[in-house]
C-alpha cells in the first residue's frame, strides 16, 4: 500500500463516512430495536401468529345397553371468501350448486356479494338493503375484515351451506373453487328422533345445553376444546415447525342411562296407540327396575322430535313438556295402596279384618264424619276384608284403613311411601306434588285422601309408592344415569341402587303384593291386566278432574268433574319375583270411552297387559313364569302379615 | 507458509478467519438443514394428525348413520320395505332352560350323533394258561 494513498485527510474522510454509516445504522436499530420494538413485535406477531382451535366432541348419550341415543356428527361448513374469488371459477358453479344441494341463482348472491351493505354498518335496517340472508345475521355467518378507504366493509367469509358431509367435501375439494372452503365442526344429532325424548334433552345449535340429560350432565358431556399456537406463511399455511405451544382437545364424557331403548320404544308405541285410540290431553307411561329404582322408559304424550325441536310452533312447544314428572294430578283409587300399607304395616288390621263398607257416616275421634260413596257399579252386601278392599277398591272401606291409623300416622306415611316431595330426578322440571299436613286438613279429608283425592303426586311419585311394595318396603331413589364413562370407554363414575328409606316392613310389603295381585284377579276390578301365567300386581285409578265450574256471581269454582278423569293402572310383575313396576296413566280420555268414562280398568290396565307381555320375552329382565302355580301362591302365604 | 516474522500473525489470522467461516458455514448449513428438516418433519407430522382426524370423523360420521338405522321405527321400515316378516317373540315361543345353553346345544348335538346314550363296549378277556 503506497504512503501517498493513504494522506491523514482522505484517512480521516473515510473514516468519518464508515463512522456516519456505522452510526446512521446503529441509530436505525437502535429506532427499530428499542423505540419502535413494541409496534413492530405486534405488527410482526399479529402477521404471522397462527391459532387454530381445536373443537372437542361432546360425550354420547347412551342406553343401558350401550345404544346411542346423543352423538356429535362431524359436518363440514361450507364457507367463500367473495374477495378471494377468481372470475374463471364462475363456470364451476353451477357444480358446485348441484353437489351442496343449494340453488344456483343463492350460489350467485353470496359469491357476488363482495361487501357489507354501507346502510346497515351505521344500524339501519339490513334485511331490506340486502338481498342476502346471510348477511343479515352478519355474528354467525359472515366474517367482515376492517373497512377500506371508501368505508366499505369486506366481508371474508360467508356461509354457502352447513351439514355437509365429508364424501361430499371431497367432490367439493375436487373442482378446486378459490376461496371456497370448509370449516369443520360438529352438530348434535339424535339418531332416534324421539325416542325418550323428554329424558335426554336437546342443545342449542351452539351446543348449548337446553334441557334434559343434556342439560343435567353437560359437566360430563361437554368437552374442553383445545387449541394449537404456530406460525402462519404468506399464504396463511401453517407453519407446523414454529408450534409453540399445544393444548389437546378434550372430548366430553358419555353419559351411559338406566333407559333401555327397547323397553323405551315399547312404551313409545303403546303411548301412540293410547293416543290414536282416546285422543287424551296427555299420558304417561314409567317402567322401573324394583330392585334398584332404575328407570327403564318413560314415555309422555305429547311429544316431539329431538332433530326438529326449533321447528316446534310456539303453541305447540308444551310438547316438551316431561308430564311425568312436571305435572300433577291427583291418583285416586291407586293411592290406596298407601292407606292399606298403613294399616298393616301398624298391625292395626290383617287381610281378613273386615269393614263395614254400607255405611253412610262413621264416628271418628268423636266426631261424625260422611264417608265417601263408591262407585255407582259398586255395592257390597257384606262386610268387605281388607284384601276385597282392595280387589273391589272400595272408597269407604280405604277411609275406615286410613282412619284405623289416624291423621298423623296416616300422613307420614304419606310422606314415607314418597308424597309431597321431591323425588331427586334430575330432569324435567320435578314438582313435588301436594300434601298438606294434618293441621290444614278440614273434616273430610281423612277420608278422601286414601281414596286419592285431596292430594295431587306426579306419574313418577306413584310409580316410586308402588315400587315400594314391590321392592320390600323400601323407597328407592329414581334414577337414570347408570354410569359415566371416559372417551376412551373406562367407566368413571356408577350410579348404585340409592335408598331413600325403608317405608314398611318386608312380610307386609309382601302381604300387599297379595292383595294387589287379588285387583288383576277374577274377583278383581282390573282383570283386564291379569297376563295369563304370571302374577300381576297392581291397582287401578279412576279420579275425577277438579275443574274451574263457573259460578252465578261471574267467579269460578273447582268442582270434581263427572266426565273428565285420569285413568291410571300401577302395577309390577310378577309378583313374587317383581322385575318391571309399570304406571300407565291416561289424562282425560272420556270423549272416546264407551259411556263417556275413562276408567283405569278399560282404559290403562289392558295397555298394562300389553306392555307385560311385550316385556316378557326382553332376555335382560330374566321374567320368568311362576314354576309351580301352587307352590308360588304357598310362598306368597308365608309373607302373610302376623 | 510463513510461521514467524512480521506476516506470521497476518497469515495465521487469514486462515483462522477461512476457518472459521468455513465452520460458521457449516455451522450454518447445518442448522439450514436441520430446521428443514424438522419443517418437513413437522409438516408430515400434521398431515398424519390430519389424517387420523379425517378417519375419524369419517368413523364418527358412520356411527351416528348406524345409529340412525338401528332406530326402532327405521327397523320396523326396513323391515317392512324388504318383506322380511320379523316379528317380536311371544311367550309361547320361548323356551326356558335352566343349564348352559352351550352345554345343552353340545348334549344335543352328541345326542343327534350318537343316539341316546353311548353303547358300552365288551372287551373279551381269554384267560391263556
Amino acid at each position: 500500500m503506497s504512503k501517498g494513498f493513504t494522506s491523514s485527510y482522505r484517512t480521516a474522510l473515510l473514516a468519518g463516512l464508515v463512522f456516519t454509516l456505522f452510526g446512521g445504522l446503529g441509530a436505525r436499530l437502535f429506532w427499530l430495536h428499542i423505540l419502535d420494538r413494541d409496534e413492530l413485535l405486534h405488527a410482526v406477531e399479529e402477521s404471522r401468529r397462527n391459532i387454530i382451535v381445536e373443537n372437542a366432541r361432546r360425550g354420547e348419550i347412551l342406553d343401558s345397553k350401550g345404544a346411542i341415543l346423543a352423538t356429535s356428527r362431524p359436518i363440514l361448513v361450507l364457507g367463500v371468501d367473495p374477495q378471494a374469488l377468481r372470475a374463471d371459477d364462475a363456470r364451476k358453479w353451477p357444480e358446485l350448486s348441484r353437489l351442496i344441494g343449494v340453488s344456483l341463482a343463492d350460489i350467485q348472491r353470496v359469491m357476488t356479494t363482495k361487501y357489507y351493505p354501507l346502510a346497515a354498518t351505521v344500524g339501519a335496517p339490513a334485511a331490506a338493503a340486502a338481498p342476502l340472508r346471510i348477511i343479515s345475521d352478519a355474528d354467525e355467518e359472515t366474517v367482515l375484515d376492517e373497512p377500506d378507504l371508501r368505508g366499505n366493509r369486506p366481508i371474508r367469509w360467508a356461509k354457502l351451506c352447513d351439514h355437509l358431509d365429508e364424501t361430499t367435501y371431497d367432490a367439493v375439494k375436487k373442482l378446486n373453487v378459490k376461496g371456497v372452503y370448509g370449516t369443520r365442526a360438529y352438530q348434535r344429532a339424535y339418531p332416534n328422533n324421539g325416542l325418550a325424548a323428554h329424558v335426554i334433552g336437546y342443545v342449542d345449535h351452539k351446543e348449548r345445553p337446553i334441557a334434559g340429560i343434556e342439560h343435567y350432565a353437560d359437566f360430563y358431556l361437554r368437552g374442553q376444546n383445545g387449541w394449537v399456537e404456530s406460525e402462519k406463511d404468506g399464504l396463511s399455511h401453517e407453519m407446523a415447525q414454529f408450534r409453540t405451544r399445544r393444548v389437546p382437545a378434550s372430548d366430553g364424557y358419555s353419559v351411559v342411562l338406566t333407559i333401555d331403548a327397547t323397553i323405551q320404544a315399547m312404551a313409545e308405541e303403546e303411548i301412540v296407540r293410547i293416543a290414536e285410540k282416546y285422543q287424551p290431553v296427555k299420558a304417561t307411561i314409567v317402567i322401573s327396575d324394583p330392585s334398584n329404582g332404575f328407570v327403564l322408559a318413560l314415555a309422555n304424550y305429547p311429544s316431539f322430535d329431538l332433530n326438529e325441536y326449533s321447528k316446534l310452533p310456539r303453541d305447540e312447544q308444551g310438547r316438551m313438556r316431561n308430564v311425568a314428572v312436571a305435572d300433577q294430578y291427583e291418583p285416586g283409587s291407586v293411592f290406596k295402596i298407601v292407606a292399606a300399607s298403613a294399616a298393616l304395616n301398624e298391625g292395626r288390621v290383617t287381610p281378613e279384618s273386615t269393614f263395614d263398607c254400607t255405611l253412610e257416616k262413621i264416628d271418628y275421634n268423636g266426631s261424625v264424619r260422611n264417608l265417601p260413596r263408591e262407585d255407582k257399579s259398586d255395592h257390597f252386601d257384606h262386610p268387605l276384608s281388607v284384601a276385597e278392599i282392595i280387589a273391589h277398591s272400595s272408597n269407604k272401606g280405604a277411609a275406615q284403613l286410613a282412619m284405623s291409623v289416624g291423621d298423623r300416622r296416616f300422613y307420614e306415611y304419606a310422606r314415607a311411601f314418597g308424597f309431597g316431595q321431591r323425588s331427586g330426578f334430575p330432569v324435567g322440571g320435578e314438582v313435588s306434588g301436594t300434601l298438606r299436613p294434618p293441621e290444614k286438613w278440614d273434616g273430610l279429608t281423612i277420608t278422601r285422601m286414601p281414596m286419592g283425592q285431596s292430594i295431587a303426586a306426579t306419574a313418577l311419585q306413584m310409580t316410586q309408592a308402588m315400587e315400594v311394595i314391590a321392592s320390600g318396603g323400601v323407597l328407592l331413589r329414581p334414577q337414570v344415569i347408570r354410569e359415566i364413562r371416559d372417551p376412551q370407554g373406562h367407566v368413571v363414575c356408577q350410579f348404585e341402587r340409592s335408598e331413600v328409606r325403608r317405608v314398611i316392613s318386608e312380610p307386609t310389603a309382601r302381604t300387599m303384593a297379595r292383595l294387589l295381585m287379588g285387583v288383576a284377579s277374577s274377583s278383581g276390578n282390573g282383570i283386564e291386566a291379569a297376563v295369563p301365567g304370571y302374577e300381576v300386581a297392581g291397582k287401578t285409578g279412576t279420579a275425577n278432574k277438579l275443574l274451574p265450574v263457573p259460578t252465578a256471581s261471574g267467579g269460578s269454582v273447582l268442582r270434581y268433574s263427572d266426565r273428565h278423569h285420569v285413568a291410571s293402572f300401577v302395577g309390577f310383575f310378577p309378583a313374587s319375583h317383581p322385575k318391571v313396576v309399570i304406571s300407565v296413566i291416561v289424562d282425560d280420555a272420556d270423549a272416546h270411552c264407551i259411556g263417556g268414562v275413562a276408567y283405569g280398568h278399560s282404559v290403562a290396565a289392558p295397555i298394562f297387559k300389553r306392555l307385560a307381555e311385550r316385556l316378557i320375552p326382553v332376555p335382560d329382565l330374566h321374567i320368568q313364569p311362576p314354576l309351580n302355580p301352587q307352590l308360588s301362591k304357598i310362598l306368597a302365604l308365608g309373607g302373610d302379615h302376623p | 507458509m510463513n510461521s514467524s516474522g512480521s506476516q506470521a500473525f497476518v497469515n495465521q489470522v487469514l486462515i483462522f478467519t477461512l476457518l472459521a467461516l468455513c465452520g460458521c458455514g457449516s455451522i450454518g448449513l447445518g442448522t439450514v438443514w436441520m430446521r428443514h428438516e424438522i419443517s418437513v418433519a413437522a409438516n408430515q407430522s400434521r398431515l398424519l394428525e390430519a389424517r387420523i382426524a379425517d378417519i375419524d370423523r369419517h368413523i364418527q360420521e358412520t356411527d351416528a348413520a348406524i345409529a340412525a338405522e338401528e332406530d326402532p321405527v327405521a327397523l320396523a321400515a326396513s323391515n317392512e320395505r324388504w318383506h322380511l316378516g320379523l316379528v317380536p317373540p311371544v311367550d309361547a315361543q320361548i323356551r326356558r332352560i335352566s343349564v348352559d345353553p352351550v352345554k345343552r346345544l353340545e348334549m344335543e348335538h352328541n345326542q343327534a350323533i350318537f343316539g341316546e346314550g353311548i353303547p358300552s363296549i365288551r372287551f373279551s378277556v381269554a384267560l391263556r394258561q
